[in-house]
C-alpha cells in the first residue's frame, strides 16, 4: 500500500510529421510527409515518498503531462524506469490502475448524460469497491466538497466548479495510494480553489496519499506543497523544497528591524548584508551565494540584535518562478 | 466585395485544413468512390424493378433521383453546414461566432470544407446526364431553365429543413436527432414519384414535410404528371419558388432563434 | 458477483441516459411508427403494378422491408448526445480514462453495447408484436423457420457489433473521421438491406456483398424469415455469418492491442 514514486531516467521521444506552408507544401506534405523526432521527456529522475505531496512545474510544453502520463500508465517511456506503488505503470497497466486516481484539467472522466451519482456507482462497480466502504467515502467527500448539492444533477448540466470537484472524488473513491492531478484546479474560482486544495490537504495529511500534481498557480504550490520539481524543455532543472527554490532563484528577499535601542552598532552578519541604516530602521538583504533563506535570516537578526518590530519582504513564489525559468532557459540556450 | 474575400480566403484554408489530416484525406475519396457506387445503384435499381412505378414511365421517374441528388450536391457544397450543427452547438461554437463581426450563418458555412461534397455531385451530374439521356422529352429552353430552378429550389428547400433544425438546435440539443432522421427520410423517400403512396401519407410528405417540393413535384411537371400528383397544377408548378419562400422563411426563424440564444452549458 | 454488478452497470451506461431524457425515448418512438407506416406503405405502392419481383413476393418485401426498420432500432442509441462515442473520447482527451481503469477498454466497450442491444431488442419486439397483430408483417412460415431465423438474428447483431467497432475503432487513426463515419454507416445500411432487400439488386452488386460481412447481419436473418433463403440453404447461411464472427472477432481484437498501442505511444 505505500505509495510510493520512483522515476529513473524517464525519457520520451515523439515524432511529429511538419507541415509546409502553402498549398502547394500541403498537397506536397500529402504525398511526401516530412516527420521529425521531438524530445518531450529526457532523463528525468525523482522520488515522491509516501504520503507526500509534490508539485511538478514548468512552463508550458515543459513535458509535464508527458510525464504524468507515462507513470500512470497511458504513455510507454523510450528508456529509463518508473515505479508507482511498486508497479511498473505502463507494464502492467491495469494493476496500476488500481493503485492510482488521476484527474487531467478539464477533461472529465464521468459520463456525460447520466446524473453524477451513476458515475460514481458504475467506478463503484468497476473498481469493486465494497457498497459500505463506498458509501463511506462519498459522505467523507461529500463534508468536504459539498457534493450533493448537484450529484443528482446530470453531468452536462454542472457547471466547471461542481464538475471538477466531482472528478476529483471519482478519482479518489477506490482509495488509491497515490493520485495524479494535471491542472485540476484550472480556471476554478477562487472559493472553489481554496475548497479543492483544502480536500487534497486533507487527503494528503489524513489519509496518506502520495500526490503528484502540475498547476501554474504559484498559490497552489505555497498552499499544498512543500518540495517541487521543475522541468523545462523535458529536462530537470531543480529538485527541492520550496525553501531551496527560494534561495537559488529568489535572492530577493528583505529583512527589515526596528532596534529597541537607535545607537547599537550594526555591521553585516555571515552571508548578511546591511542594505541600509536609518536611526533605528536597518534593512537587511542576502549577500552571495551562501546566503540563508529568509527564514534563517530573520532567526541571525533576532539573536544578534534587540529588536521592537521585524517585517519580512519575500519576492512571491511566482517572481521566483520567473527567476527559474528564465534561468533554466538561459541554460538550455548555452547547451 | 469584402464578404465575398473573406468567403474565398476561408474557403481555401479549409480546404488545406482537409489536406492536413492525410489518411483522413485518402480515406474520404477511397469511401466516397464505394458511396458513389451505392447510390447510383440504389437509385436505379428500384426504378429499374419497378417499371411503370405511379403510371411514370422509367425514364420519367429517373429525373427525380437526379433532380433530388443534384440539389442536395448543391447544398452540401454551399449551405451543408446546417446539417449536424447541433454538436457544433454543444462544443460551445455559436458563442465563439457571435464575438467575430461577420454574420454566425456566413461563419457557420465556412466551418470547414466539405470533401464529401465532391463526390456527392459527381454522382448527381452522372445521374443527371443519364436521366437527360433516356429522357423521351423535348429539352427547350424553357423547361431547361426550369430544371434549373428546381434544382435550385430543392438546394434552398433541403437547407431550409435543416435551418429548423438547427435553429431548434440553439435550445434543444436533442434537435440533432430529428436532423438525422430528416436526412434518412430526405434520401429515402425523395427518389419515388409520391403517388405510389396512399393519399394520407403522401399528404405527409407535402404538407408535413415538404419533401414532394425538391424533386418530385417539378419532375411530375416536367414530364406532364403535373395534373395527377394530388396537388393543384400550380402549387405543384412553384415548387422551385416555395424552395426560395421556404429559405427566407428559415433564415427569419435562424435568426430569430439566435437572438433568444441563452448559450450551452450553463 | 462483483463482475455480474459491474457488468451491469456498464451495460446500463447508454440506456438509462436514454431513460433520463423523455422527450428523446419520445422522439424514438415517434420515429419509429411513423417509419414503419413509411416504409409499409412505399412497398405496397410500388408492388402495386408488380406481382412477384426479385422472388419476393408483396408480403414478403413489406414484411422484410418492416423488420428491417425494427431491427435498425436494435443498435439506435443515442452515444453522440451523451459524449460518448470513441470519436469524441479521442476529440475530448478523455478516452484516457479508459485506459486509466482496472476494467479493460474493449471490455467496458462490449458490455456497453450489449446493454444497447438489449434495450434496443426490448424496443423492436415491442414493434414487431404490434406490427404482427395489426398485420403489416407475416408471420415466419414454421416454427423452424422462426428458431432459424432467431438464431441468424443473433448471429447477424453480433457480426453487427463488431463491424460498429471497427467502424469507432478507426476512429484511433483519424480523428476526425465524422463524415467518413457517416458513409460508412450508409455503405452498411445500404449493403445489409436496411434501404431496400439486396434481391433487388443487380447480380455483380450481390456478388460483391457476398464477399463483405454486411449481409451477414441483416440480409441473412430476414431473408431467412420471408422464407427467400429456404430452409435448405439456411445451414450454409448460418455457417458464413459464423465465419464472418470469427474472422472480424479476431481482426477487432487485434485493432483493440493496436489502438492501445498507439493510445500508449501517442498518450491519448
Amino acid at each position: 500500500m505505500a505509495g510510493n514514486i520512483e522515476v529513473r531516467g524517464l525519457s520520451r521521444t515523439f515524432h511529429t510529421t511538419v507541415r509546409r506552408p502553402g498549398l502547394a507544401g500541403a498537397l506536397r506534405s500529402l504525398v511526401n510527409p516530412e516527420r521529425v523526432e521531438k524530445q518531450a521527456v529526457s532523463d528525468i529522475s525523482f522520488d515522491v515518498a509516501p504520503g507526500e505531496l509534490l508539485a511538478l512545474l514548468g512552463p508550458n510544453g515543459a513535458g509535464k503531462s508527458t510525464t504524468i502520463k507515462m507513470l500512470t500508465g497511458i504513455l510507454t517511456p523510450t528508456s529509463g524506469e518508473a515505479r508507482v506503488a511498486g508497479v511498473v505503470p505502463y507494464r502492467e497497466r491495469e494493476r496500476n490502475a488500481r493503485n492510482i486516481g488521476a484527474v487531467f484539467g478539464q477533461r472529465t472522466q464521468l459520463w456525460w448524460d447520466l446524473p453524477v451519482r451513476e458515475s460514481f456507482a458504475i467506478l463503484r462497480d468497476i473498481y469493486e469497491v465494497p457498497k459500505a466502504e463506498h458509501a463511506a467515502r462519498l459522505r467523507e467527500f461529500d463534508e468536504l466538497l459539498e457534493l450533493s448539492a448537484f450529484w443528482d444533477t446530470r453531468v452536462r448540466h454542472l457547471s466547471l466548479g461542481q464538475r471538477v470537484r466531482c472528478d476529483l472524488a471519482a478519482a479518489l473513491l477506490h482509495d488509491p495510494p497515490v493520485v495524479f492531478l494535471d491542472e485540476p484546479t484550472i480556471g476554478m474560482d477562487v472559493v472553489v480553489k481554496e475548497q479543492v486544495r483544502e480536500f487534497l490537504r486533507y487527503q494528503v495529511a489524513e489519509r496518506g496519499r502520495t500526490v503528484l500534481l502540475t498547476t501554474h498557480d504559484m498559490t497552489e504550490v505555497e498552499r499544498l506543497a512543500e518540495r517541487v520539481v521543475l522541468v523545462n524543455h523535458g529536462r530537470l532543472v531543480l529538485d527541492g523544497t520550496l525553501d531551496e527554490v527560494r534561495r537559488d532563484f529568489g535572492s530577493t528577499w528583505q529583512v527589515r528591524a526596528t532596534l529597541a535601542d537607535p545607537h547599537t552598532p550594526v555591521g553585516a552578519l555571515p552571508g548578511i548584508a546591511l542594505v541600509s541604516h536609518d536611526g533605528p530602521q536597518v534593512v537587511f538583504g542576502p549577500d552571495g551565494p551562501a546566503a540563508p533563506t529568509v527564514h534563517q535570516a530573520l532567526k541571525l537578526v533576532i539573536e544578534r540584535y534587540e529588536v521592537t518590530g521585524v517585517a519580512v519582504d519575500e519576492a512571491d513564489l511566482e517572481d521566483v518562478m520567473r527567476a527559474a525559468y528564465a534561468e533554466a532557459r538561459a541554460r538550455a540556450e548555452a547547451a | 466585395m469584402n464578404a465575398v474575400r473573406i468567403i474565398w480566403r476561408v474557403t481555401q484554408l479549409n480546404f488545406r485544413a482537409q489536406l492536413e489530416y492525410r489518411t483522413e484525406f485518402l480515406m474520404m475519396i477511397a469511401i466516397g468512390a464505394v458511396w458513389q457506387v451505392s447510390v447510383i445503384v440504389f437509385a436505379t435499381v428500384l426504378l429499374t424493378r419497378f417499371a411503370g412505378m405511379g403510371g411514370w414511365d422509367s425514364s420519367d421517374v429517373l429525373l427525380i433521383p437526379a433532380t433530388r441528388m443534384l440539389a442536395h450536391g448543391l447544398f452540401v457544397l454551399f449551405l451543408g453546414r446546417v446539417h449536424g450543427l447541433g454538436r457544433h452547438i454543444q462544443e460551445g461554437k455559436i458563442d465563439a461566432y457571435l464575438l467575430r463581426p461577420l454574420p454566425v450563418h456566413r461563419q457557420v458555412q465556412l466551418e470547414f470544407f466539405p470533401t464529401n461534397a465532391i463526390g456527392d455531385l459527381t454522382v448527381a451530374a452522372g445521374l443527371m446526364a443519364g436521366a437527360l439521356g433516356r429522357s423521351h422529352l423535348d429539352w427547350t429552353a424553357g423547361r431547361i431553365t426550369y430544371l434549373v430552378a428546381a434544382v435550385l429550389g430543392g438546394m434552398l428547400l433541403e437547407t431550409a429543413l435543416f435551418t429548423v433544425v438547427a435553429s431548434a438546435s440553439l435550445r434543444f440539443p436533442a434537435a440533432d436527432y430529428w436532423g438525422r432522421w430528416l436526412e434518412e427520410l430526405l434520401g429515402t423517400f425523395g427518389s419515388y414519384p409520391l403517388n405510389v403512396l396512399p393519399r394520407a401519407v403522401g399528404g405527409f410528405l407535402t404538407f408535413g414535410l415538404p419533401l414532394a417540393f425538391v424533386a418530385y413535384f417539378p419532375a411530375a411537371v416536367l414530364t406532364g404528371h403535373g395534373h395527377s400528383t394530388g396537388v393543384p397544377y400550380w402549387l405543384a408548378a412553384a415548387s422551385p419558388l416555395l424552395g426560395l419562400l421556404g429559405y427566407l422563411a428559415a433564415r427569419w426563424l435562424w435568426r430569430w432563434a439566435l437572438g433568444h440564444y441563452t448559450g450551452v452549458n450553463g | 458477483m462483483t463482475t455480474l454488478t459491474h457488468a451491469w452497470r456498464a451495460a446500463r451506461v447508454t440506456p438509462l441516459g436514454e431513460l433520463y431524457t423523455p422527450p428523446r425515448v419520445t422522439a424514438a418512438l415517434l420515429r419509429l411508427t411513423v417509419q414503419v407506416v413509411l416504409v409499409a406503405s412505399l412497398w405496397h405502392g410500388l408492388y402495386a403494378q408488380t406481382g412477384t419481383t426479385a422472388g419476393l413476393s408483396r408480403d414478403q418485401a413489406v414484411t422484410f422491408a418492416v423488420l428491417a426498420v425494427l431491427a435498425s432500432r436494435l443498435r439506435e442509441l443515442d452515444q453522440y448526445a451523451a459524449r460518448d462515442t470513441v470519436v469524441q473520447h479521442m476529440y475530448y482527451g478523455t478516452i484516457v480514462y479508459w485506459y486509466l481503469r482496472p476494467l479493460s477498454p474493449q471490455r467496458y466497450y462490449a458490455l456497453r453495447a450489449l446493454g444497447e442491444q438489449l434495450y434496443g431488442f426490448a424496443w423492436a419486439a415491442t414493434g414487431y408484436a404490434i406490427c404482427l397483430a395489426a398485420g403489416v408483417v407475416v408471420p415466419p412460415e414454421s416454427a423452424a423457420v422462426a428458431a432459424v431465423f432467431a438464431l441468424s438474428l443473433l448471429l447477424g447483431q453480433w457480426v453487427l457489433h463488431y463491424v460498429m467497432l471497427l467502424i469507432d475503432q478507426l476512429c484511433f487513426w483519424t480523428l476526425r473521421n465524422t463524415a467518413a463515419l457517416l458513409i460508412l454507416i450508409f455503405a452498411q445500411n445500404l449493403m445489409s438491406g436496411v434501404y431496400a432487400p439486396l434481391w433487388f439488386f443487380p447480380h455483380w452488386f450481390l456478388v460483391l456483398s457476398s464477399f463483405l460481412p454486411f449481409q451477414a447481419t441483416l440480409n441473412v436473418p430476414l431473408s431467412l424469415y420471408v422464407g427467400r433463403i429456404p430452409l435448405s440453404d439456411a445451414g450454409f447461411q448460418l455457417g458464413v455469418q459464423a465465419a464472418w464472427l470469427v474472422a472480424l472477432r479476431f481482426l477487432t481484437r487485434f485493432l483493440w492491442r493496436r489502438a492501445a498501442r498507439r493510445v500508449v505511444s501517442q498518450g491519448g
